[in-house]
C-alpha cells in the first residue's frame, strides 16, 4: 500500500554530487592517518622486531657501588647496529617538561596583563608583538639558541655555576650541574623550546581571558574583591577547561619541535646525568640522522617517529579526558 | 512643558524626608572618554527603601547605578565628577578604596553572574575577602544569606554542586544572596528581571521585598509596573538628567514634570 505525499522532495542533480565530494574531503584524512600510522609501523618493524622490549629500556651490569638508577643502557651505536629509544623518549619528554614549567606562568603572567591591567593603547601593539613572534619559524630560533643564547649562557651561567659546585664536588647541587660548558644541553633547549611556545600560548591564554563576560569580572570587583582575588578566584577557574587545553597543545608543540633542538640540545644518546648534560631527543634524532641511515639504524629512526607519535597520541588523549571530567 | 534641553533645566526632586538619607548623589556627571552621559544628576537614596530608576533605553540610568559603587573604575577613559555623599564622604574622591567600598555597596547585574565555583562558595566568595570566619560561622552566614534569597528549599541539598549547573532564575537569587552574604549597606540591582521569567521574577521581587527590612535598595528597571508594585522612590532619568524624582505613587499618579507622564502613560520610550 503506498501512501500519497504531498511533501514529494524537489530533486536537485548536485545533491548527490555534493553529498560524495564532502564525504571524499572528510574521509582523506583519516585515509592519511591511517596510511602514516601503517607506514611507521611497518617501517619500524625490522628494529621493533629485533630489539623487543629492549628498544624501549635496558639494563646493564652495574658496576658494584654505582647508583643502579644510571644502570639503564642507552646503546645507539650504528656500527655496531645496536639501538634503544631511552635516551630519546627521557630527552624528549625532559626538555618538554621544563620547556612547560618556564613557559606557563609567564604566558599567563603575560595574558592577565594584557586583558586585566594594561591600558587599551599599549595592550594592542602589544598583543601584536605576541603574535608576530609566535609566527617566527623554528629554525631561527634554533639559530640564535645556538649563536647567541648557549655562547651566553654557558659564559655567565653555567661557567660560575660549575665553579661554585666545585667547592663540593659531591653535593647534589654540583651533581645538577655537572657538564660541559658549551651552552648545548638540556636546560638550555628546555629554555629555547619554553621561549618558543611562550608567545602561542600567550596569544591562546589571551583570547581565553577575553571570552570571559566582563559581567562576572565586574560582579567579582563588585564583592570587594581586589584584582589579585578576581584573578586566581574567578577568571582563571572560569576557563580552567580552556587552559588545560591550552597547556596540552603547547605541550604538543614542544614534544615535536625539531630544529631548534636539534641545534642546541647537544645530541648525545647517554643517559642525561645533569641538568646541563648534553642529550637528544625522538625529533632530533631522526632530523640529525635520517639521510645517512639506512637498514636497521631507518628502521630504528622510524621507530622512534611511531614512538613520538604515541606519545603525542597519549598527550591529547589525557587532555581529552582532563576536559570531560571537569567539574566547574 | 519643562524644557528638559536648556542650560537651566532643573530637576523636579521630592526627597525623602530629612535625615532619613544613606546615600546622596548631588550635582553628578559622568563621562564615557569624551562623551557625557550624566549630567548634573541628584539622586536621593531612602535608608531601608526601595529606590527605583526608571527612562528609555540610554537614558544613563545603569550609569548612574555603576557609578554608585565605582565598578566604572575597571575602565580607564571612563570618569565621574560631583558629589556621591555616602556616610558624610564624598566616595568620588581618589583615596577611597574601592574594594572596601563595594563591600559596602553590593552589586547585582542583568545577567546572572554565578562564579565557577560550588553554590557554598560562590555565596562565602565575599565573606571570605573581608574578614577571616570560622567554619561554622561561615556555614551560618551562607544558609542565612540564601534563606534571605529565596533560594534554600531549592539549593540546600546541594549545597556542593556547581553554582553554573542552576536554573537563570536561580542563579540570579545565587547572586542576591551572594551580594547580601558580606552584609553591605546598600544593593545595587541592575535590571535584575530583564533575564527571567515571570515567576522567577516575582520570587526576586518577593525577595527584595523582604530584604527591604534591613538593606537599602536601588534597582534600575524597565518594567514600570516592578517600580510601580516595588519601590517607594522612583527616579525618572531622561538623556542622562535626572527629570523628576519623588515618592513612587506620587510620581505615578500625578507626575509634576509633562515628560515623566508622557513615559509613564506609554507615548514615548
Amino acid at each position: 500500500m503506498s501512501v500519497e505525499t504531498k511533501f514529494k522532495p524537489r530533486f536537485d542533480p548536485t545533491d548527490p554530487i555534493f553529498r560524495w565530494v564532502s564525504f571524499g574531503a572528510a574521509t582523506t584524512l583519516l585515509v592519511v592517518l591511517a596510511s602514516l600510522i601503517g607506514t611507521l609501523i611497518v617501517g619500524g618493524w625490522p628494529a621493533l622486531s629485533e630489539y623487543g622490549f629492549g628498544f624501549f629500556l635496558k639494563f646493564k651490569e652495574c658496576p658494584v657501588g654505582n647508583n643502579s638508577w644510571f644502570c639503564i643502557d642507552t646503546p645507539w651505536n650504528p656500527v655496531t647496529d645496536v639501538y634503544s629509544a631511552t635516551a630519546p623518549i627521557l630527552g624528549t619528554i625532559i626538555t618538554s617538561a621544563l620547556a612547560l614549567l618556564f613557559a606557563l606562568p609567564i604566558a599567563i603572567g603575560i595574558a592577565v596583563f594584557l586583558t586585566q591591567f594594561c591600558p587599551r593603547q599599549i595592550a594592542q601593539p602589544l598583543s601584536t608583538a605576541v603574535e608576530l613572534l609566535a609566527g617566527i619559524p623554528s629554525i631561527v630560533y634554533g639559530m640564535w639558541g645556538l649563536f647567541v643564547f648557549a655562547p651566553w649562557f654557558a659564559k655567565t651561567i653555567q661557567t660560575p655555576l660549575i665553579i661554585a659546585a666545585s667547592q663540593d664536588p659531591t653535593s647534589w647541587f654540583a651533581k645538577m650541574v655537572a657538564g660541559i660548558p658549551n651552552g648545548a644541553n638540556l636546560f638550555t633547549a628546555s629554555l629555547v623550546l619554553a621561549i618558543m611556545i611562550l608567545p602561542y600560548m600567550a596569544a591562546v591564554f589571551r583570547e581565553l581571558f577575553r571570552s570571559i563576560p566582563p559581567q562576572v569580572r565586574e560582579a567579582a570587583f563588585g564583592v570587594g574583591a581586589t584584582p589579585f582575588e578576581v584573578t586566581t578566584s574567578v577568571i582563571i577557574p572560569y576557563v580552567q577547561k580552556g587552559m588545560i587545553g591550552v597547556v596540552m597543545l603547547g605541550l604538543g608543540r614542544a614534544l615535536g619541535e625539531t630544529m631548534a633542538v636539534t641545534f642546541i640540545i647537544g645530541n648525545s644518546h647517554k643517559f642525561p646525568k645533569s641538568l646541563f648534560d648534553s642529550s637528544s631527543t625522538l625529533a632530533s634524532t631522526i632530523a640529525n640522522e635520517f639521510a645517512e641511515a639506512a637498514d636497521l639504524h631507518r628502521s630504528a629512526l622510524i621507530a622512534l617517529g611511531l614512538v613520538l607519535f604515541l606519545i603525542t597520541f597519549t598527550v591529547l588523549a589525557i587532555a581529552r579526558w582532563l576536559l570531560s571530567s571537569q567539574r566547574y | 512643558m519643562t524644557d528638559t534641553t536648556s542650560a537651566d533645566f532643573q530637576s523636579v526632586i521630592v526627597p525623602p524626608p530629612e535625615g532619613s538619607l544613606v546615600l546622596e548623589c548631588k550635582k553628578l556627571s559622568f563621562y564615557y572618554g569624551q562623551n557625557q552621559a550624566l549630567f548634573n544628576v541628584d539622586l536621593p537614596v531612602k535608608k531601608h527603601a526601595i529606590t527605583a530608576l526608571i527612562g528609555p533605553s540610554g537614558c544613563g540610568k545603569s550609569t548612574l547605578l555603576r557609578t554608585i559603587n565605582r565598578i566604572y573604575d575597571l575602565y580607564p577613559g571612563q570618569r565621574a565628577e560631583g558629589v556621591i555623599d555616602f556616610e558624610g564622604e564624598n566616595i568620588i574622591g581618589p583615596k577611597v578604596d574601592v574594594a572596601a567600598l563595594r563591600a559596602r555597596i553590593g552589586m547585582v547585574f542583568q545577567k546572572p553572574t554565578p562564579f565557577p565555583m560550588s553554590i557554598y562558595d560562590n555565596v562565602a566568595f565575599g565573606v571570605r575577602l573581608h574578614s577571616n570566619k570560622s567554619k561554622a560561622e561561615l556555614d551560618e552566614i551562607v544558609e542565612r544569606s540564601i534563606r534571605r534569597a529565596a533560594l534554600w528549599d531549592e539549593v540546600k541539598d546541594k549545597l556542593h554542586k556547581s553554582g553554573l549547573g542552576l536554573s537563570g532564575g536561580q542563579q540570579q537569587r545565587l547572586c542576591v544572596a551572594r551580594g547580601i552574604a558580606v552584609n553591605p549597606e546598600i544593593l545595587l540591582l541592575d535590571e535584575p528581571a530583564s533575564a527571567l521569567d515571570p515567576i522567577s521574577t516575582a520570587k526576586l521581587e518577593d525577595t527584595l521585598e523582604e530584604l527591604k527590612s534591613d538593606y537599602t535598595i536601588v534597582i534600575v528597571t524597565h518594567n514600570l509596573q516592578q517600580a510601580a508594585r516595588l519601590s517607594d522612590y522612583t527616579g525618572f532619568m531622561f538623556l542622562g538628567k535626572m527629570i523628576e524624582f519623588g515618592p513612587t505613587e506620587e510620581l505615578f499618579v500625578k507626575p509634576k514634570v509633562d515628560k515623566t507622564g508622557e513615559y509613564i502613560g506609554g507615548r514615548f520610550g
